[in-house]
């Protein structure tokens, strides 16, 4: 009996742990070890070029761009929808009227692959005929000749935005679920001693949702780090590289200018940041829990 | 200080009438207790009068001024919670204090009282601590002090010590007793449990079915039960009912229960009386010689519980055991074949609707 266990859980778990290797595991270290060769992506002969890769991000002024626009992007990216997320979710709480419509609505972006929600903003910001530039039109009564997405001041701005739309629904949904988690009697007490509603939020709801404050901020966090797929629909990182982050600096090196060595080197410093901004957030993680418990 | 006033309050969840027309009258300083089977709508009555439920109809008073409508904060109550509700984030002094911070009060102030507060209840060691730091009666120590603290007119307790384990309960029960006798404020103390009732009342309101049963002093209840369900909720282990029938022979009542006639000194029995249930307390049970007393009885168990021992009985009255208490010693052990006495003046007797004869 027990050995007949032993033998469907390792078969069990080969399946996902092989998948895993081939489709993680593999490219990771096939990756570094292209970054340290100057191969071009399809050619049989490369040669190994040492730390040149890396030197060469030093002296990169794209990268420093690159870099600069992801860490803007990432600070947007956890902030908004984390917020938003926490405000509808305090709002669909108190029960306004339409409260379930609402929740559907801000959900619904979720079930929309990037490409497709990254189609849909391109729409409303497109120039001519784009909602946003229409509401602007009829509100102000003056057509604005904005093209959101190609103005380097507001491309960035503009898919953040539409990032932002889709995470929302995800950080209310868990939000949500952390609101119907506290003990009722707790805002029972806060209504016999007088707490008034932003006294009650601010000092019990919110610390309470600590721990749905950490998943979102978790997803938020892994989700714009693998950001790419919407940039790479909306604006391609332009233009003139205004709203290029790591992950599309990478692409374009690797793939548009094969210099697929380089663009492996810029893999592995992004798996690098990735890693220590994940190791950061485990060790706050840890101390959080000595204190909640 | 104030007395709490219901007028015709009434309840109902949807389409569900959870209480049907409350009139009650709790005095200044009072310790009135609600006391019921779960789910008779006790914690109800008490949510209802701090104002976190909305009455259905009717009217409450607080200190002479109606609240029925009056936000939970304003009408200067304090509730302790079953689950003692303590925020988990928050230090035992932050959630004594926390009424007071709400209030804007000078965090000196705060110090000031929090320790105050700790000082009667015996935790100020513990006040840097974290709730889930505490066992049970400590933390039911820390809600006591955040609802003492804004000095409210009237506490509201609903089941404080069922989470407790039974030794902790007692000893919490006599710190509730004494909390009582220090502020003097009116309280209204709700449980499931009998003996906490007793012996934390003033008065004890037995509620069932949405509705007080009877209203009175625990010996008032103990003594002259209204009904049958009183009678049967209050004391324990619970009083012993014999179902019958009423007779008259000669001028004289008497109950015949089976076999067993039982003489009824009890007062005049209305006319037409027939079915009846005859009520009688364990210890107004007494072991006689056999042949003797008002029936015979066979030993069935005999508990110890140190001071005195509860004897079960069968007997010919019915099916079910009869229960005596009798003072530790008594000799008797399982099978004896004994008389069994019945101490006349002591005898309840309810009509068929359950309602005491007296
Ligand atoms: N919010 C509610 N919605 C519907 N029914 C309720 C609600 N609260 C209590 N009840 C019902 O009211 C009755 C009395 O409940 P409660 O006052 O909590 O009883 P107790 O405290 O005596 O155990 C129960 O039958 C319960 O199911
Ligand atoms: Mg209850």
């Amino acid at each position: 009996m027990e050995r007949e266990n032993r033998f469907w859980r390792i078969v069990l778990l080969a399946l996902p742990l092989a998948v895993f290797a081939v489709l993680v595991v593999w490219p990771l270290f096939s990756s570094f070890y292209y970054s340290f060769t100057n191969w071009n992506g399809f050619d049989s002969r490369y040669e190994f070029v040492g730390f040149r890769n890396f030197a060469k991000i030093y002296t990169d002024k794209l990268f420093l761009n690159a870099a600069i626009n992801t860490a803007i992007w990432m600070v947007a990216a956890i902030l908004l929808p984390t917020l938003l997320g926490l405000g509808l979710a305090l709002l669909i709480d108190s029960r306004i009227p339409g409260g379930t419509i609402f929740k559907s609505v801000f959900y619904l972006p979720i079930c929309l692959s990037a490409v497709v929600v990254g189609q849909i903003w391109v729409w409303i910001y497109q120039q001519d005929w784009g909602l946003l530039n229409t509401v602007i039109w009829t509100v102000t009564g003056e057509r604005p000749a904005i093209a959101w997405l190609a103005k380097p001041e507001t491309a960035l701005g503009s898919v953040i935005v539409a990032w932002s739309w889709q995470q929302t629904g995800l950080s209310m949904v868990i939000y949500l679920a952390g609101l119907v988690s506290i003990q009722e009697e707790l805002l029972e007490v806060c209504e016999i001693e007088g707490a008034s509603a932003w006294q009650r939020i601010r000092l019990v709801i919110i610390p309470l949702l600590t721990p749905a404050t950490i998943v979102v901020i978790a997803l938020s966090v892994i989700n714009s780090l693998k950001g790419f797929d919407i940039l790479f629909i909306m604006t391609g990182g332009g233009p003139f590289h205004s709203s290029d982050t790591l992950a599309m600096h990478m692409y374009n090196e690797s793939f548009r200018k094969y210099l697929m060595g380089y663009g492996s080197a810029i893999s592995v410093v992004l798996f690098l940041i990735a890693l220590t901004i994940i190791r950061i957030y485990f060790r706050q993680l840890r101390k959080l829990d000595e204190i909640h418990g | 200080m104030a007395d709490v006033r219901l007028d015709g309050v009434a309840k109902a969840f949807g389409s569900v009438q959870v209480i049907n027309d409350l009139n009650l009258a709790v005095d200044d300083g009072e310790l009135l207790v609600f006391v019921g089977p779960s789910g008779c709508g006790k914690s109800t009555m008490l949510r209802m009068i701090s104002g976190l439920e909305d009455v259905t109809r009717g009217r409450i008073m607080i200190g002479g001024r109606d609240v029925t409508h009056v936000a939970p904060s304003r009408r200067r109550v304090a509730m302790v919670f079953q689950s003692y509700a303590l925020f988990p984030h928050m230090s035992v002094a932050d959630n004594i204090g926390f009424g007071l911070k709400l209030a804007r009060t000078p965090p000196a102030e705060i110090r000031r009282r929090v320790a105050e507060v700790a000082r009667t209840l015996q935790i100020d060691p513990l006040l840097d601590r974290k709730p889930r730091q505490l066992s049970g009666g400590q933390r039911q120590r820390v809600a006591i002090g955040r609802s003492i603290i804004r000095n409210p007119e009237v506490f509201l307790f609903d089941e404080p010590l069922s989470n407790l384990d039974a030794a902790l309960r007692i000893r919490m029960r006599l710190e509730i007793a004494r909390l009582h006798n220090r502020l003097g404020v009116t309280m209204i103390y709700v449980t499931h449990d009998q003996t906490e009732a007793m012996t934390l009342a003033d008065r004890i309101a037995v509620v069932n079915g949405g509705s007080i049963e009877q209203l009175g002093s625990p010996m008032e209840l103990y003594d002259r039960p209204a009904n049958l369900f009183v009678a049967r909720f209050i004391g324990a282990p619970s009083m012993n009912v014999i179902p019958g029938t009423v007779t008259v022979e000669g001028g004289v009542p008497a109950i015949a229960c089976g076999e067993t006639r039982i003489r009824l000194s009890a007062g005049p029995v209305p006319p037409g009386t027939s079915d009846a249930t005859l009520g009688v307390r364990p210890e107004h049970l007494s072991a006689v010689n056999k042949g003797e007393g008002d029936f015979a009885g066979r030993v069935e168990i005999v508990e110890d519980l140190g001071a005195e021992s509860l004897v079960y009985l069968q007997t010919g009255l019915m099916a079910d055991s009869l229960t005596m208490r009798v003072t530790a010693g008594s000799g008797l052990s399982a099978g004896d074949a004994i008389g069994v006495r019945l101490d006349p003046a002591r005898l309840h007797l309810f009509d068929s609707r359950g309602l005491a004869i007296r």
